[in-house]
């Protein structure tokens, strides 16, 4: 009897500290955390998105201001928005870099038309193009900021399912390393070139 | 060429194995200065009452609202530019009470002529980036163009209140409750270890109670526990705390069987809240402290002048 008690209490101290001991906790917990952040990424590339018709049409008030800018912003925000994110877009390295490349098509597009209205003297003294300015400028370092946790959960997650012994668990569960923003992208986060709008202005 | 090639390989290796215990961004940036109080001035700008004032005006702003808003004035961000630099402190330093996450970090660059107004996610709602670049721009940018650092950054914190005390956030009265939790424990997961203790010292009490009889029994599982519990916790207060608790159920409940469940109770009651409180010991030390929730998601604005 006493013995029986002190048998079904040491195996569920045993269940307890292997189950914690063999990771699977922490696959769980990471697996989550990086579906999470990837969540944040798309959040912020979608805040991105809706404000794009916002300062195409603030910009689209000014006279003859280049048609050519605005037209490559208006096709790099249709292609961005037209690729379908599901979570199995994680597991697809091509789609992946597919989706990467088009936020990076209007990520350059965005910052050109930005570069190209310090030319216009009324757009600049328009208050409402000022607003929009400062929130895209907060979007692309939401963006930075999401992106960058997403690489460091999926870093994380990845050190744990090759190292060892916690491999052994990802290998009977099949938890594949999951793909991560690719280097070049990576080193352009570690220095956040982010739209620097007052770089042409005179210091004083 | 072999050679050569399992350098490179050893080196991989060791760098792999270095990696996530030192964080590899650290290496040359600039590095977080300690939290010591409200206002942290490294380029010597301000003068002894300026802080004091500021201080003071930050200190009143948390005992009112709860909201945790810190000045920070450095010389230079490089390499990185003032957005990254500000995300990381904020982030490093989690400003902001631990269950509401409202901190605010006001950031300097003096040599870049830059500055910014880092917004925890929780505040993005009360100071949105449009909201902060008007704070640059209409009460820092002028005053800070005359040299006036003191008084630019005085009206950027009154307008920060301001907007602080137009939202509505949980009352101030929950700062000390949230101060007591502590927040240095991190990496360590308190439920397996309390499990473990738990039914830990339940089994091991009567058996020790019956090889190495009463006292002695109490004694040896007393120390062993507490043993124990500094090398998973290194901290002496909390060790001591649940040896002595597992001294006391040995002596007291181990031996007879009737009152065991009664006993653990009790046990594991009083190993947590002296887990607590040795915890609350550890992180208050200074008068001011980071409340440890702020989660700096890149909102706010910067500006120059």
């Amino acid at each position: 009897m006493m013995i029986q008690r002190l048998l079904a209490l040491l195996t569920l101290l045993a269940a307890t500290l292997t189950l914690s001991g063999c990771g699977y906790n922490d696959f769980q917990r990471l697996d989550e955390q990086s579906k999470a952040a990837w969540s944040e990424v798309l959040n912020q590339y979608q805040r991105r998105a809706d404000l794009v018709p916002n300062i195409v049409a603030t910009v689209k008030g000014e006279a003859n201001f280049e048609q050519e800018t605005l037209t490559k912003v208006v096709e790099a925000r249709a292609k961005a928005t037209a690729i379908q994110v599901t979570p199995e877009t994680l597991n697809n390295p091509e789609a992946f870099s597919k989706f990467q490349q088009a936020q990076g098509e209007l990520s350059s597009a965005l910052s050109r038309l930005m570069v190209v209205s310090e030319r216009y003297p009324t757009l600049q003294a328009n208050q409402g193009f000022r607003d929009l300015r400062v929130t895209l400028e907060g979007t692309e370092n939401r963006i930075t900021v999401a992106r960058n946790r997403y690489i460091q959960t999926v870093q994380e997650y990845n050190v744990l399912a090759r190292s060892f012994p916690t491999n052994l668990t990802a290998m009977a569960f099949s938890y594949a390393p999951k793909p991560s923003f690719t280097v070049a992208n990576e080193a352009q986060i570690a220095v956040p070139p982010t739209v620097d709008f007052s770089a042409s202005k005179a210091k004083p | 060429m072999l050679l050569a090639l399992r350098k490179y390989a050893l080196t991989a290796i060791l760098l792999i194995a270095i990696l996530p215990s030192f964080g590899w961004t650290q290496s040359q940036l600039l590095a977080v200065p300690a939290l010591t109080g409200h206002v942290i001035d490294q380029t010597g700008t301000l003068s002894g009452t300026d802080t004091q004032a500021l201080e003071v005006q930050l200190a009143t702003l948390e005992k009112v609202h709860g909201s945790q808003v810190v000045v920070l004035m450095v010389p230079t961000t490089a390499p990185e530019d003032i957005v990254a630099y500000a995300n990381r402190v904020g982030n490093q330093w989690k400003i902001g009470r631990r269950d509401v996450g409202d901190g605010v970090l006001v950031l300097v660059a003096k040599s870049d002529r830059k500055m910014r107004i880092e917004v925890a996610k929780s505040l993005e709602g009360a100071i949105p980036d449009i909201a902060a670049a008007r704070i640059i721009d209409g009460a820092m940018k002028p005053r800070f163009q005359q040299g006036d650092f003191a008084g630019g950054l005085s009206a950027a914190v009154t307008q920060i209140g301001a907007r602080i005390a137009g939202e509505a956030l949980p009352g101030p009265a929950s700062a000390p409750a949230a101060a007591i939790r502590g927040d240095s424990h991190g990496l360590f997961d308190w439920t397996d270890f309390a499990i473990f203790l738990f039914f830990g010292v339940m089994v091991a009490g009567p058996l020790a109670r019956s090889i190495l009889g009463a006292a002695l029994g109490g004694l040896a599982l007393g120390g062993g526990v507490g043993v124990l519990a500094f090398v998973f916790t290194s901290s002496l207060l909390l060790s001591v705390g649940a040896g002595v608790i597992a001294l006391l159920y040995t002596w007291f409940f181990g031996g007879s069987s009737g009152l065991i469940s009664l006993g653990h109770g009790g046990g594991g009651l009083g190993g947590w809240s002296s887990g607590s409180s040795g915890g609350s010991s550890s992180s208050d030390g200074g008068g001011f402290s980071s409340g440890g929730g702020g989660d700096f998601g890149g909102g706010g604005a910067s500006g120059d002048w």
